[in-house]
């Protein structure tokens, strides 16, 4: 016990490289790399059973096609260690994220942590070095059993956008509403 | 003038059937009330227990209770003794698995969240209770699992399983602790749940005859499907158990049945399975009973005594409401009928409160609805079901008694469109005569209501489509005897027409070029007794459709029921110069001319009706009313015999003897002056 919180402390002086399984590729590596003109990575927390998470599957395609064309990577992180590489080609297939997004698998949380992720589907943009926007991907869910017809509010196209366009994120956190990645440590 | 009122009468009543406007519409409007009331057919009067309804209600229940025991054990429940325990021991007695959890799940949320069960995924293990712990802690503390809107102290209701506050503390304290899983030795027995058709091997099962495939994205998708149901002869039903085929997706589904051919000419018309838009007016709840399903819910079977008559070529009409998934999912629910041999013998009367005058202008949060109904007799409420759409907010009802003393009936203060139960009182409701029944529900139209359909907000009014408005409080009663359903039936009915009449302004006021609507709002206007718009909306008709033989055929009758004679003349001689052998416009241009005292002519109409349908026993009785009423009473009994030879069927054949006999009697008395 007392060797972790050592290891903790250390690691805020020190920050440790973030390890995760890339789906088609290093079984270890830095999910923050990416070939140089990269301008953010957005990683979208997921898993395969979260039915929040698998409603917003032709969103995060819709924005893919806006984004990616502009130099934006998109990572799906699936944090659940019982979703295996099989598990992970299935739902990516059934719900056509394929060929849309890079995928990776994060069981031990090392991503989670890195971000402050807590809920699937909860989106992290990565630019300039650091965590620019973590949160909801629009404001269509608003609690259990709570959802409007349709977002109001696009909190990750619009601050992907800004990131873009060089400006600040307005709203850099929000709250998203789904599936606690905490139940998937269990 | 007492002649002709009396005539006028005779042609609309006793020249039945052929003195009521017979468009194809108003077939459609005989049955466009949602059978809010279905009249006695007459069984004999059984007096009735409570009880036996009351103990079948309680089937699923391990016991029977009387309110007042369930309502104090509810009571306690709100105070769990285990909480105050656990924060007296401090932070070694956390909750753990095997004593606090498990058996909390398996009670109130694994008849669900089983394999094969109606929720999307399963809670019946270990693994599969600690890996939603978080999930489950924050459900429940929202009131969003268990789905149950009600507040619970109203029932108890069939069905009803309650987490009390100290429970979702509980659940929060596992979850926080690490979902500690205890001594297996106190875990509770293992449940089994009954696989596959919860009330047993169904007489019959139907199915889509081939699946719809909901489109992956979007809002909340509607879809009517109108499913024949094969039967070889008229069944009585006890119950139906639905399967919604993808539980995933299927969020509710609305039931009803369809003795016309209205619902599958408009599935029939979508050339993908099923059809958007409006459940028909002819599709309604079966002999006041409820059908429907929300996920959890199987409405239990009936005793024989309550089956409902299911006529042969009757379509099941099922209107799912869905949530798409993320990808396409095929659908194809199964509905599962029990049978019994026996008719009924005591048929529920279906009450609905509610106003089609909603108009909610937009950015309005709190706009409220009422309606009230005063049974005549006494009566028993055996279910309510709350209906409105996206903006309501509260939903209440209550019934007021004679002594002034308030029972609240169903009380939601957090309205959730999509969980639209049934709620049936594991004791039925006795309420005596002169207890005023009352509903009063809240909308928000305001954009702080999330689920508001129009961002922003727009001017909400009645209609079918949800992202219309509605507001309706069905009330599910039983009378102690046939005499009392028809005075309640007869209290009830022009209440539930005036209300109609208003939803059919609304929507004629969107569409008002349908000439459908037009003739429904008008034949419920004739039945309220108000002519004028039901002449003013017939004169549309024929406006709309000026080649109608029948539009003008009803106008006629319209003008005929408000006694302008001259009026409704011209409008019959309108529809024969379009149809010269519409023998009802012939038969009721007789009518109105022998009103008229115009007898000559009158007499010359009854005899074309008479040729045209030489088979007729009813033609020629009004042929020999026309003559009796000219006087020629040789000639009126000699078209009687003509008559009794094309019948001898017996209400009809016995009405003719009489007539007869009657006009007999005044062939001999002395002329008239």
């Amino acid at each position: 016990m007392l060797a972790v919180v050592v290891a903790f402390a250390l690691a805020q002086t020190a920050a440790p490289a973030v390890r995760v399984q890339f789906l088609d590729g290093p079984t270890s590596a830095d999910p923050f790399s990416a070939p140089a003109g990269v301008k953010a990575i957005v990683f979208l927390f997921t898993s395969t059973e979260c039915p929040i998470s698998n409603r917003y599957a032709p969103e995060l395609r819709r924005l893919a096609e806006t984004f990616v064309p502009q130099g934006v990577l998109f990572r799906l992180v699936y944090p659940n260690p019982a979703e295996d590489a099989t598990a992970i080609r299935e739902h990516m297939a059934a719900f056509a994220y394929a060929g849309a997004t890079q995928a990776l698998r994060d069981p031990t949380h090392a991503l989670v942590k890195a971000v402050g992720a807590t809920i699937t589907p909860e989106a992290a943009v990565y630019a300039g070095g650091r965590v620019r926007y973590r949160g909801r991907i629009d404001n269509r869910f608003v609690d259990f059993g709570v959802d409007r017809p349709a977002a109001t509010e696009h909190d990750l196209r619009d601050a992907i956008a800004a990131i873009l366009a060089g400006k600040p994120v307005t709203h850099p956190e929000t709250q998203p509403v789904g599936c606690y990645i905490a139940d998937f440590a269990r | 003038m007492k002649i002709v009122a009396t005539v006028v009468a005779a042609c609309l009543l006793v020249s039945h059937p052929r003195g009521a406007p017979t468009a194809e519409t108003a077939k459609n409007a005989e049955k466009s009330t949602y059978n809010e009331f279905s009249a006695a057919s007459a069984p004999p009067a059984v007096p009735y227990r409570a009880s036996q309804l009351a103990a079948k209600a309680t089937a699923r229940n391990a016991t029977a209770r009387n309110a007042t025991a369930e309502s104090a054990e509810l009571a306690e429940k709100k105070n769990y003794k285990r909480v105050s325990a656990v924060s007296a021991f401090s932070a070694v007695a956390f909750p753990t698995y095997a004593k606090d959890i498990a058996p909390l799940i398996a009670d109130r949320c694994a008849m669900c969240h089983h394999e094969g069960g109606s929720a999307p995924f399963s809670l019946t293990t270990f693994n599969e209770i600690k890996r939603h712990a978080a999930q489950i802690a924050a459900v429940t503390r929202k009131r969003f699992m268990p789905p149950w809107k009600a507040d619970p102290l109203d029932g108890p209701f069939v069905g009803q399983h309650p987490l009390s506050d100290a429970e979702i503390e509980l659940l929060q304290q596992w979850s926080d602790a690490g979902t500690p899983e205890g001594d297996p030795r106190e875990l509770p027995p293992a449940r089994s749940w009954t696989e596959g058709w919860q009330l047993g091997a169904p007489d019959l099962v139907i199915t889509l005859p081939q699946p719809y495939t909901l489109p992956p994205d979007g809002t909340d998708v509607f879809r009517i499907f109108a499913i024949p149901i094969p039967t070889d002869r008229p069944r009585f039903v006890r119950g139906l158990e639905f399967h919604p085929g993808n539980a995933r997706v299927v969020h509710h589904a609305n039931i009803r049945v369809d003795p016309t051919p209205a619902s599958r000419r408009l599935d029939a018309a979508d050339p993908a399975p099923g059809y958007d838009g409006v459940i028909a007016r002819s599709a309604n709840y079966p002999d006041g009973h409820f059908l429907g399903w929300t996920p959890g819910q199987v409405a239990p079977l009936l005793p024989d005594s309550l089956s409902w008559r299911l006529e042969q070529d009757t379509d099941l009409v099922v209107e799912l409401h869905m949530q798409p998934s993320g990808k396409a999912e095929r659908v194809s629910p199964a509905i599962g009928f029990y049978f019994s041999d026996v008719p009924p013998t005591r048929i529920p009367a279906m009450l609905r409160l509610g106003r089609q005058s909603i108009d909610i202008p937009a950015g309005e949060s709190h706009y409220t609805i009422d309606d009230a109904f005063t049974l005549p007799v006494d009566a028993e409420v055996e279910a309510v079901q709350p209906h409105a759409h996206y903006r309501a907010r509260e939903v209440r009802g209550f019934a007021t008694l004679p002594d002034g003393s308030t029972r609240r009936l169903i009380d939601i203060a957090d309205w959730d469109f999509r969980w639209q139960h049934v709620y049936r009182f594991v004791t039925p409701v006795k309420l005596p005569k002169g207890t005023t029944l009352a509903m009063r529900y809240v909308y928000d139209n305001s954009p702080s209501n999330a689920r508001n359909p129009q961002q922003p907000p727009t001017r909400a009014r009645w209609g079918q489509r949800s992202s219309d408005e509605m507001g309706d409080l069905w009330i599910q009663v039983l009378t102690r005897t046939d005499q009392d359903l028809e005075a309640l039936s007869r209290a009830f009915r022009p209440k539930v027409a005036a209300e109609d009449v208003i939803g059919y302004e609304v929507e004629i006021e969107k569409h008002p070029n349908e000439a459908d609507l037009h003739d429904s709002a008008a034949m419920l206007y004739l039945e309220l007794g108000r002519y004028e718009p039901a002449i003013a909306h017939f004169t549309r008709t024929t406006a709309l459709k000026p080649q109608s033989a029948q539009a003008h055929y009803n106008l006629g009758t319209g003008l005929t029921m408000a006694r302008r004679l001259d009026a409704a003349a011209a409008a019959f001689r309108d529809s024969l110069r379009l149809d010269p052998s519409y023998a009802n416009a012939h038969n009721n241009l007789g009518n109105v001319l022998l009103a008229q005292g115009k007898n000559d002519a009158a007499i010359r109409e009854f005899r074309e009706v008479a040729r045209l349908q030489p088979q007729s026993a009813g033609a020629l009785r009004n042929l020999a009313a026309a003559y009796a009423v000219d006087g020629q009473f040789p000639l009126a009994v000699e078209t009687i015999d003509r008559a009794l030879q094309l019948t001898s069927s017996d209400p009809i054949a016995g009405e003719l003897r009489r007539q007869r006999a009657m006009y007999l009697q005044r062939r001999t008395d002395p002329p008239r002056q």
